[in-house]
């Protein structure tokens, strides 16, 4: 039963992730691979405004957010002009210089051997220790969130980011604010992942830099291109999917090295077969054009 | 000196590494990141020849005859496909990042994850004056001031190399002329393979290779070629050259472990100042990718 717990925790955490990827790639047209570092910048702020400065959780989920989402200013407001391939080439050199301030500030982050011993989940004084729990508080927060998303999508603001993912031309041309409108999906986006990221930390109790590596970014794009952009039910499927494929590769009894292995080759394949048949995704609405 | 010397001899890899990918990014506009997982390819085609008892002179052009198969498998399977759809970039990147997952685990399950060498013991070291050199590094350098030379005489002298250029400034046109733009794409994804496996040949040689080594060579290559200016091949040369003196200034005056994050602030910077390259001319917002 506790398998089956974490495996729920797991999920909500990265349908967080997935919708916030899903902001950036189904509504405001911007694809990232950088998501992964924005997520642990979440995670290593929670971690140490809960180790160092005695913070309780929820307060130390706002830090992450706004950790996460300062750092998208720094990247946003210097790049917000490219698109296409640039960006993408801009988000990886932001994911592989993030990645190495985690693995080389030993200093703050400890570097390679990680922080441990991170306090559970806690809302004013009850600590959420089992795992039932923690399912049904992160559950309420990623209904809050998700709430928030599809609200944001039929605002006046969502309209905006579609037209501009749409023709960015045309967007202007009618006096859209393009460059605002980026710069604030990006940092909703941002705030949301490192939302997640201060809930997988306080979760597993351990982080180190390899849980942010560039790997876990495309494991995050490939929930979003599998499940489908453009819309709020993509991205869940799109995580549960890509959730239960190691899960059910571990049935078929691998041996533990092959395994990690088969699963990378599987999210390979189901990338190049989405892009072939359906580039929207399976439930999404928006395809690249 | 030795910093020079060394970093100029990386930076010719590295310009090598960039022509290769930048044949392909200027003539097709695709992404093509599978390049990575080809350059992890070689060596292990090349240790299953010397294993089997055949020797170098069978096993590198095997080794290059296998990879440039791989990049037309790249080509024939994906990029051609979503060419005739017309599919935009983001597309040909998905599925170049699935192909380069597939790749890359495939060599994992075959040979493992381990670093492996191709010679065993200290390589000879040649003294000159007060500079020494390993023989790996000496035949790497030379190897890619040769094969930069001839790729240059190429297209500047031969009917061949003329297409490409043509290619580079306008695929359609070429096609309306009567040129077979399908055999020539053909021809540049095998050939841009067939470099990158000289490079990771000579890098193989010089300091071992494992599988997961080829993303770090194909980023290089892309900085390379974003730093050059998109569609000039010289540019990417130069901007490869520059990248390997910046990078073993680096690592000198502070740690090899920036080495990865410098290259991509360095990216940054020129997209910021100069966004269209070293080498590359301005365009206007609707001529842009």
């Amino acid at each position: 039963m506790n398998y089956i717990f974490h495996l729920l925790i797991y999920f909500e955490i990265y349908v967080i992730v997935a919708m916030s990827l899903n902001l950036l790639i189904g509504y405001s047209g911007l694809l990232q691979v950088a998501h992964a570092a924005y997520y642990g910048i979440g995670a290593y702020t929670a971690a140490l405004l809960m180790l160092k400065s005695g913070f309780s959780f929820l307060p130390a989920l706002a830090g992450a957010a706004i950790a996460a989402g300062v750092m998208s200013l720094l990247v946003s407001l210097p790049t917000w002009r490219f698109r296409g391939d640039y960006f993408v080439m801009i988000s990886l050199a932001v994911q592989v210089t993030i990645y190495a301030i985690m693995y080389n500030w030993t200093d703050l982050t400890n570097g390679p051997y990680g922080l441990a011993g991170i306090p559970k989940p806690a809302l004013l004084n009850s600590i959420y220790a089992t795992q039932e729990s923690i399912f049904l508080f992160y559950g309420s927060i990623v209904v809050l969130l998700a709430g928030i998303l599809a609200v944001l999508k039929q605002s006046p603001f969502g309209r905006s980011l579609q037209a501009m993912r749409d023709d960015e031309l045309a967007a202007r041309s009618v006096g859209l604010p393009v460059r605002l409108l980026k710069i604030e999906s990006f940092l909703i986006a941002s705030a949301m992942v490192g939302v997640a990221g201060g809930m997988y930390t306080a979760y597993v109790s351990y982080i180190d830099p390899t849980s942010f590596t560039l790997d876990e970014s495309i494991l995050m794009l490939s929930m979003v291109i599998v499940g489908g952009t453009g819309n709020v039910r993509g991205p869940i499927i799109g995580a549960a999917v890509l959730i239960a494929i190691p899960e059910i590769l571990r049935f078929l009894a691998l041996p533990d090295a092959i395994a990690a292995n088969m699963r990378l080759l599987v999210y390979g394949l189901l990338l190049i077969l989405m892009m072939h048949l359906r580039p929207q995704g399976l439930a999404g609405k928006y395809r690249f054009e | 000196m030795q910093i020079l010397i060394n970093g100029t001899i990386q930076g010719l890899l590295f310009a090598l590494m960039g022509i290769a990918f930048s044949l392909v990014y200027s003539t097709t506009r695709v992404f093509h990141i599978a390049l990575g997982a080809i350059y992890a390819l070689a060596p292990y085609i090349l240790l299953f020849f010397i294993e089997n008892g055949h020797g170098w002179v069978m096993g590198i052009p095997a080794a290059m005859m296998v990879c440039a198969i791989a990049g037309l498998i790249c080509e024939e399977t994906l990029h051609w496909p979503f060419h005739r759809k017309s599919a935009p970039p983001e597309v040909h990147l998905i599925g170049s990042l699935g192909m380069f997952l597939i790749i890359i685990q495939l060599i994992a399950l075959c040979w493992g994850n381990d670093t492996q060498v191709l010679r065993s013991g200290i390589d000879q070291v040649f003294v000159i004056g007060n500079i020494r050199l390993a023989r790996a590094q000496l035949v790497g350098g030379v190897i890619s001031l040769v094969v930069l030379g001839i790729f240059f005489l190429w297209l500047r002298r031969s009917e061949l190399g003329m297409q490409f250029r043509a290619m580079a400034d306008n695929p359609i046109l070429l096609s309306l002329l009567g040129r077979n733009v399908r055999n020539l794409r053909r021809l540049v994804f095998m050939l841009s393979a067939t470099m990158a496996a000289i490079v990771s040949i000579a890098t193989a040689f010089d300091v071992g290779f494992d599988p997961h080594g080829g993303l770090t060579a194909v980023l290089a290559g892309v900085v390379a070629t974003i730093m050059g200016g998109r569609g000039s091949f010289l540019g990417a040369a130069v901007a490869g050259v520059l990248l390997g003196l910046i990078r073993s200034e680096v690592v000198w005056h502070f740690s090899a472990r920036w080495e990865e994050a410098a290259t991509f602030i360095l990216l940054a910077l020129i997209l910021f100042y100069r966004p269209q390259g070293l080498f590359g001319r301005a365009m206007r917002l609707e001529e842009r990718p």
